[in-house]
């Protein structure tokens, strides 16, 4: 059988080399998504059929590509374990788009392989829809449109710069039709039947319980986990920044957890104290948390709860990035202890060791009232030498607190959280743990706040008898630091300190500033991009219809017109290209029309087909006491346009200067 | 530049292709990516898809609208044969035209322009199937083409103002009449023995190849046939009455066959149709004067009885 036929020879290699540094480029971010293997198989095919139009290569046969594809389609079976889902379905497209690469032979082709890198775009976009993602996306379609014009300029056609610029022409002509269907074309919100398999937001982030290490291997990722902004400019100091995710009611030493679910016991009427409204956009997560700077309230919420406990939760999982408005007032506090709630924050810890109840109850014989006991306890975390790291090592399931506090006496927030709140519990003060954010990066530029996971917290709250819950950080007695300037400084900080370390120069100070600097604007050009584009949805489109006059516009209407806007631009594009299109007047084109205009002026006017000969005759006719001088000029141009070797063009625009100004009516024959 | 009148300027059509069907394809994908997902990227990268086709489309029909296609003169050729065009197609003086291909309608073969830069003027070459006999003022054409994106074809219908004819084809297997001053028996096809060599012209589409001067052509002259002079006191008269019971068109073909035979033969020859006569004579204006007269030739059949 003949593996091989026709010869690769009808596609040129200039528009070949742009169609596959564009798919290529498409590829590239597969990379890491889907079997490497595949994405590399696919780039050696590329580089293959390059080559093969190089050599004039046969391409391969029916047979051929049908046994590739079984062999492909096999691996990536093997790889899997299944042929569904988005992952195997990618790898067969990259496939499949590597194997009508090698037979690319035609115009169709040609077109077809144009597409897929379009639909290979599309891909990309599955994963992330991020600013930067979409500058990829941008220079692949404009490579790919650029392709597509240098592959139906013909093979005879000069350099691909003359293709770049067209389809830079025609991209910058589309804009204004880019921005009007992106305004006006009609989002919908409807189930559809066919779902594509969404790929999962990662699921690193907050969880439901703590465990002595959980937060700590949060505060390691540097993932963005939502930003938030201050519509009314006032903003809260960055170490009172506690942004609340969470609240956890069992616990037993250093592991709590949330507990059973409690109904919602919403508070309404007065709310006291000021309040700070945020604009928080959280990244998706897959999950339910959302946050909110301590304490929120249910203000104008929506599409969100408000928790028993005083923390938000979205009504449905965030498959993608969401945006809310929430008003807190820190010093709102509740008056009176639900009982079921009263009943959950008392729950002591399963077991006590002699010790911790020996240290309680000396504090408790020290101090009868409850803040005297809980100052106290923050005594006891800032005077016995406890330290704060990232890295205290795993303690003992068993006997987890007492090593905790009485041997090791090292950990993160969470340790500290958990040990103080099990110690209230086990002196008889309603207590829970809270899990959320502290602090953030402010983007002066953006003016709004930068989450990520390494502000990641844990703290405590405490219930005094008249007052309500309060906010305990037993964090904050042993490296205040850490709050006031956040995780990455206070680490930097101390290792600085150390006795070993280097001091940092001038420059590389600098540096690092100005690399902070540029950091901050790339974040805040993906934020508007967040915000304005992808979060341009069909409450924010009716939203701004509304004010631009058309909310009472239904979709029919609003694709008609579309339709109609459309039709109008393509028809005035035209009009401009038709404009355009005609060739310039030279200095003799423009002296004999102005010649025609004197005669127009006059009541003579040439017709649109009539030569300048025949024109001439009819106005030395009309014009007898000029017919020498009309006569002249017609030569004159005859000769000008069409003699062999034209005169110089001064005497002719002397003559039609020397033509006076004609009388109104013409004589009559 | 060549006179822009030659063809008229008929509107241009730009139509979907097979091509279009799959970027539709493609772009209900991102559609349906955007709107299942609420993907706002997906929805972009849909909007920037489609906005630039369209935008392509205005760019195809002033690729093709600024295009003027005339023909240099067009070699007559006898029905059955290609008529061979050399298409002249000429740029704005300041746009960039690609890829325009002509074809005449149903026709498979077609012309191919390349990039013809601004004011430019290119030419290619078109062959079309002549298949009716007759003199025409005009040829319908299309052109077309896909430049810029290849998802649309921009299509113009084109009248080629270039005269042309298409001589009746030779056929039959009538011998040639008798000549009327029989000096010397004429031999159809032959060379006349003792005659005087009288120098050579070139050979004409439909004739033998037996007298051309095949040592000649093998040194890269064009093809040209001998010929011998001492015919000229041979006269034959090809008359259309003498083929009766033949219908129109064969007679065409005959007499079309005869005026071949009797120019190469080297005889003087005049030719008689109802309503037209060519006194005898020879040579390459009497030849097409009287193959033109063939072409031109209206059956009387056609004439309404009156």
């Amino acid at each position: 059988m003949n593996l091989f036929h026709r010869p690769a020879s009808a596609i040129a290699t200039a528009p070949l080399l742009a169609v596959e540094l564009g798919l290529a480029l498409a590829a590239a971010p597969l990379f890491g998504r889907i079997a490497a293997w595949v994405v590399a198989l696919f780039f050696a095919t590329c580089g293959a059929r390059l080559l093969m139009n190089r050599r004039g290569a046969r391409l391969p046969s029916l047979p051929l590509k049908v046994g590739l594809f079984g062999a492909g389609a096999g691996g990536i079976a093997l790889t899997y374990g299944t042929a569904l889902g988005l992952e195997p379905g990618l790898s067969i497209i990259l496939l499949l788009v590597a194997l009508k690469l090698l037979e690319t032979n035609t115009v169709r082709d040609f077109q077809v392989v144009a597409l897929l890198g379009f639909f290979l775009a599309l891909c990309d976009l599955f994963f992330t829809q991020s600013f930067g993602m979409w500058l990829g996306v941008a220079v692949i379609v404009a490579l790919l449109t650029a392709a597509l014009v240098h592959f139906h300029r013909g093979k005879d056609a000069g350099g691909f710069r003359g293709a770049a610029r067209r389809s830079g022409v025609l991209l910058l002509q589309a804009l204004p039709i880019i921005v009007l269907l992106f305004i006006f074309f009609p989002r919908s919100r409807q189930q559809f039947l066919l779902q594509f398999s969404q790929p999962l937001p990662g699921t690193g982030g907050m969880s439901d319980s703590l465990s002595p290490g959980s937060i700590a291997s949060l505060a390691l990722g540097k993932e963005l986990v939502f930003r938030a902004e201050f519509p009314d400019g006032h903003a809260p100091s960055m170490s009172a920044m506690y942004w609340r995710a969470g609240v956890l009611w069992r616990g037993d030493g250093l592991t709590w957890w949330r507990g059973p679910r409690m109904d919602a016991q919403l508070r309404t009427g007065q709310f006291a104290g000021a309040g700070v409204r945020q604009k928080i956009t959280v990244q998706p997560h897959g999950a339910h948390w959302l946050y909110a700077l301590d304490r929120p309230t249910s203000e104008g919420l929506r599409g969100a709860h408000l928790e028993p406990g005083g923390f938000l939760s979205s009504e449905r999982p965030l498959l993608k990035q969401m945006q809310y408005e929430v008003i807190s007032r820190p010093e709102n506090r509740e008056v009176t202890l639900p009982a079921v709630q009263r009943q959950q924050a008392a729950v002591k810890p399963s077991r006590i060791s002699p010790h911790v109840q020996t240290l309680v109850n000396n504090w408790r014989t020290a101090h009868p009232g409850d803040r005297e006991l809980v100052d106290a306890a923050l005594h006891y975390f800032r005077n016995e030498r406890f330290t704060y790291t990232l890295d205290p090592g795993t303690y003992p399931e068993a006997d987890a607190l007492d090593e905790f506090l009485f041997e090791r006496r090292a950990g993160f927030c969470e340790h500290y959280a958990a040990a103080f709140a099990t110690l209230m519990r086990v002196a008889g003060i309603p207590s829970r743990v809270v899990i959320g954010y502290h602090g953030g990066e402010y983007n002066a530029l953006g003016k709004y706040v930068i989450v990520r996971q390494s502000d990641a917290h844990a703290w405590c709250e405490v219930w005094i008898k008249g007052e309500g819950w309060e906010r305990v950080d037993p964090t904050e007695m042993i490296a205040p630091d850490r709050l006031s300037s956040g995780l990455d400084s206070f680490l930097e900080t101390r290792a600085a300190a150390a006795p070993n370390a280097a001091q940092p120069s001038a420059a590389a100070t600098g540096w690092r500033e100005l690399r902070r600097e540029l950091r901050l604007a790339w974040d805040s050009v993906n934020y508007q991009w967040d915000l304005r584009i992808l979060g341009f949805d069909e409450d924010r489109q009716r939203t701004f219809l509304t004010t631009l006059g058309l909310g009472g516009f239904g979709w029919v209407e609003m694709l008609l017109w579309a339709a109609i806007v459309l039709a109008l631009l393509l028809g005035s594009l035209g009009l401009w290209q038709r404009r355009s299109g005609r060739p310039p007047l030279d200095e003799a084109g423009r002296a004999y029309a102005r010649f025609c205009r004197t005669l127009a002026a006059a009541g003579l006017v040439r017709e649109p087909c009539e030569g300048p000969h025949r024109f001439g005759e009819r106005a030395a006719a009309h014009f007898a006491a000029h017919a020498a001088a009309i006569r002249e000029i017609t030569a004159l141009y005859a000769r000008l346009r069409y003699a062999a070797a034209a005169p110089p063009a001064a005497a002719f625009i002397r003559a039609v200067r020397g033509l006076p100004a004609l009388s109104g009516s013409p004589r009559k024959k | 530049m060549p006179p822009r009148d030659s063809a008229t300027r008929s509107r241009v059509w730009v139509l979907p292709n097979r091509n279009t069907i799959g970027l539709a394809a493609v772009l209900i994908a991102m559609w349906y990516a955007g709107a299942s997902q609420t993907n706002g990227a997906a929805y972009l990268l849909a909007f920037v898809l489609a906005s630039v086709a369209a935008v392509s489309i205005v760019h195809a029909w002033a690729n093709l609208r600024g295009v003027t296609i005339t023909a240099d003169p067009i070699a007559p050729v006898f029905a059955g044969e290609e008529l061979r065009i050399t298409l002249v197609a000429a740029s704005d003086r300041n746009r960039t035209h690609c890829a325009v291909t002509v074809r005449a309608a149903g026709a498979a073969e077609c012309a191919q322009f390349g990039e013809i830069g601004p004011g430019g003027v290119q030419r290619a070459r078109l062959a079309v199937p002549a298949v009716r006999r007759g003199c025409f003022a005009s040829l319908p054409l299309r052109a077309a083409s896909i430049f810029p994106l290849g998802f649309f074809t921009a299509r113009r219908a084109l009248l080629l103002r270039q005269p042309y004819c298409v001589y009746p084809k030779p056929e039959g297997s009538r011998p040639l009449p008798r000549a009327l001053a029989p000096t010397r028996e004429p031999r159809d096809g032959q060379r006349v023995e003792g005659d005087d060599f009288g120098g050579v012209r070139t050979w004409q589409t439909g004739e033998s190849q037996r007298h051309i001067d095949w040592k000649a052509a093998a040194r890269g002259q064009p093809l040209l046939i001998k010929q011998w002079t001492g015919e000229a006191d041979e006269i034959l008269h090809l008359d259309w009455h003498a083929l009766a019971p033949l219908e129109d068109e064969a007679r065409l073909s005959q007499l079309a066959r005869w005026v071949i035979a009797a120019e190469r033969g080297g005889a003087n020859y005049g030719l008689r149709l109802p309503g037209a006569a060519f006194a005898p004579a020879r040579g390459e204006p009497h030849y097409h004067a009287c193959l033109r007269a063939l072409a031109q030739f209206e059956s009387a059949d056609e004439i309404p009885p009156r």
